[in-house]
């Protein structure tokens, strides 16, 4: 148990995918800017995540690794994460309008959210089971939608304030990131 | 529209394929290198070859589930005459497998070891990658003396850390009782 | 030809990815710890930005419209497979160092982004001369910013001390914080020279 929750503990605070790992910048800076969009996109990432880790996982085990074709991970982890997003959008479109109206903007750009495919590998690359993989994608995501809030939450009210005009937009995002890093970086040998 | 997307998916397969099968044997000697090769580089002494590039396979048999055991062999080598191998072995420590690398001259004696891999508690277990452990083992052979001075042998283990010590003991005793088999199969 | 040389300067100064054209920032923070890693990045980048426009624009005609982004990501995701098999095979030391951002080259918007407004609607030579400036641009990019890390955070750059003797380095640079901090001012900079170039 306290493996786990080392795990969850590590995923979210000490090895912030965004904060410490650096994936998944792009959308990040893209949707910080006001907070619905944030949520929104927390909530969509946490899904798609959770969903295609577990995916890739089975990918990985069932079909690269018996048949020695651990070389063409990158192309079919791609592919299936493309997929597997198409198929979402439809099923939520078809069958849950409500959550649709609320997450389906965001899904196509998730494709090219390099947290998606970056949390994957990760979790293949550092050979955890099948649970444990569902567990720290979970949690990996889970630390993303709270920078992602965070961050919002503070360029929302930078927003209004006066800021000199070359720092405007995606500069001092970046350095409001760059801060909160800092901040997180009070996590560090806290979990390995 | 199907027939295209197939076409580009084959293309890319056959290329994929080829490019798999063409960097294979440098992908290999890359791993050996800097994986392995910083060990074996350690363990031998007095060698003028490339050990990872003369690197021999060979089958010791196989293990309980029926699964042939294939061991890598690095030989160092002298004008063209063999002086010494280095092969890893392993066994439990404190936590999980700790791997070694030794190094043997032809009489069996140990040139140096060197530890690979390991999963012991930092600044405890851990410290049996010092040299001031590692360094023991050098000009022993397989006897009574190669085990922990607890056990009558002449070997100290790191102080508060006698599993993992006795783990990278172990490893050593094994890969030296491989060495009658190991040198019989390369020369 | 004059389009062509146009169509390649453009990467370099007028649209420079990341500066100018902000996408593909996971590696541009990520590996830029040193002004060489920044170096094998970018050109593993420019290689999969070129090779992907070269096949992309040959193909543009017969590939469909509906399925036009799956036929890129598997020309695209092809390539990234190639640089990572050549890596392993050849810089293995870089290869560890890049580690999980060699196959997320592949999620790169800047490779995705060029295939779909670019070398899906030009002939060969422009998209190749496409890729390959927004492909230089970015691994000028890099550089400039390992550069940077690596001075502040190593004193060194290529790995040759060029700091004063006393100099401290300010290991922060080299960790996340650093990363960001240094994009957000390099491009606050970037926007006060457009912005002067504008006036005059």
């Amino acid at each position: 148990m306290s493996e786990y929750l080392l795990l969850i503990v590590s995923a979210i605070f000490v090895n912030n995918i965004i904060l410490a790992r650096y994936l998944g910048n792009c959308p990040f800076l893209g949707t910080s800017n006001r907070m619905d969009t944030a949520i929104g996109m927390a909530m969509a990432v946490v899904f798609v995540i959770t969903l295609s880790s577990a995916t890739t996982w089975i990918v990985q085990e069932y079909i690269l690794k018996p048949f020695d074709l651990e070389y063409l991970q990158t192309i079919a982890f791609i592919l299936v994460i493309a997929s597997l997003v198409q198929l979402v959008e439809m099923f939520l479109q078809k069958s849950i309008p409500g959550l649709y109206r609320a997450l389906g903007i965001f899904l196509p750009l998730i494709t090219t959210n390099c947290a998606v495919l970056g949390v994957a590998v990760l979790s293949v690359e550092s050979h955890m089971s099948f649970i444990k993989t569902l567990v720290f994608a979970f949690a990996s995501s889970v630390g993303y939608g709270m920078a992602l809030v965070i961050l919002t939450g503070i360029r929302e009210r930078s927003a209004t304030s006066p800021i000199p005009v070359h720092l405007r937009g995606t500069p001092l995002g970046l350095i409001t990131v760059a801060l909160l890093a800092l901040a997180f970086l009070g996590f560090a040998g806290m979990v390995k | 529209m199907v027939f295209v997307l197939t076409a580009i998916c084959a293309g890319a397969a056959l290329v994929l394929a080829y490019a798999n099968k063409a960097t294979q044997p440098a992908r290999e000697y890359q791993l050996l290198k800097y994986v392995q090769g910083p060990s074996v580089k350690k363990v031998l002494k007095g060698y003028d070859n490339d050990p990872i590039k003369d690197v021999i396979e060979v089958s010791m048999g196989k293990d309980e589930k029926g699964q042939p055991i294939n061991i890598k062999i690095f030989p160092g080598k002298k004008g063209g005459k063999m002086i010494g191998l280095a092969y890893s072995s392993s066994a439990q420590g404190y936590h999980g497998q700790i791997e070694v690398m030794v190094g043997v001259d032809m009489n069996g004696t140990i040139t140096g070891i060197s530890i690979m891999r390991h999963s012991e508690t930092p600044g405890l277990g851990a410290r049996v990658v010092e040299p001031a452990f590692t360094n023991q083992f050098a000009g022993m052979k397989l006897s009574g003396q190669l085990n922990l001075s607890a056990r009558g042998g002449k070997i100290d283990g790191v102080s508060g850390a006698s599993f993992s010590s006795q783990g990278v003991v172990s490893a050593v005793r094994k890969a030296l009782q491989l060495f009658p088999k190991v040198k019989k199969e390369v020369s | 030809m004059a389009a062509v040389v146009r169509e390649f300067t453009k990467g370099l100064w007028k649209e420079v990815p990341p500066f100018r054209l902000v996408l593909g920032l996971c590696p541009t923070l990520a590996v830029t710890t040193a002004a060489k890693n920044g170096i094998g990045m970018g050109l593993a980048t420019t290689f999969v930005l070129v090779c992907s426009n070269l096949i992309i624009s040959i193909l543009r005609n017969a590939i469909p419209k509906k399925v036009r982004i799956a036929a890129f990501i598997v020309v695209i995701a092809s390539f990234v497979v190639i640089v990572e098999l050549m890596m392993q095979a050849y810089f293995y030391p870089l290869y560890k160092i890049l580690g999980i951002f060699i196959p997320l080259i592949v999620v790169n918007c800047i490779i995705l982004g060029r295939a779909e407004a670019f070398a899906s609607k030009n002939s060969v030579l422009p998209s190749i001369a496409d890729g390959l400036g927004m492909g230089l641009g970015f691994t000028m990019s890099l550089t400039l910013l390992g550069a940077i890390r690596e001075i502040l955070g190593n004193g060194t750059v290529f790995g040759i001390h060029i700091m004063w003797e006393s100099f401290q380095p300010f290991g922060i640079m080299l960790k996340p914080p650093g990363a960001f901090i240094c994009l957000g001012l390099i491009l606050s900079i970037m926007n006060w020279i457009s912005s002067r170039q504008r006036s005059h």
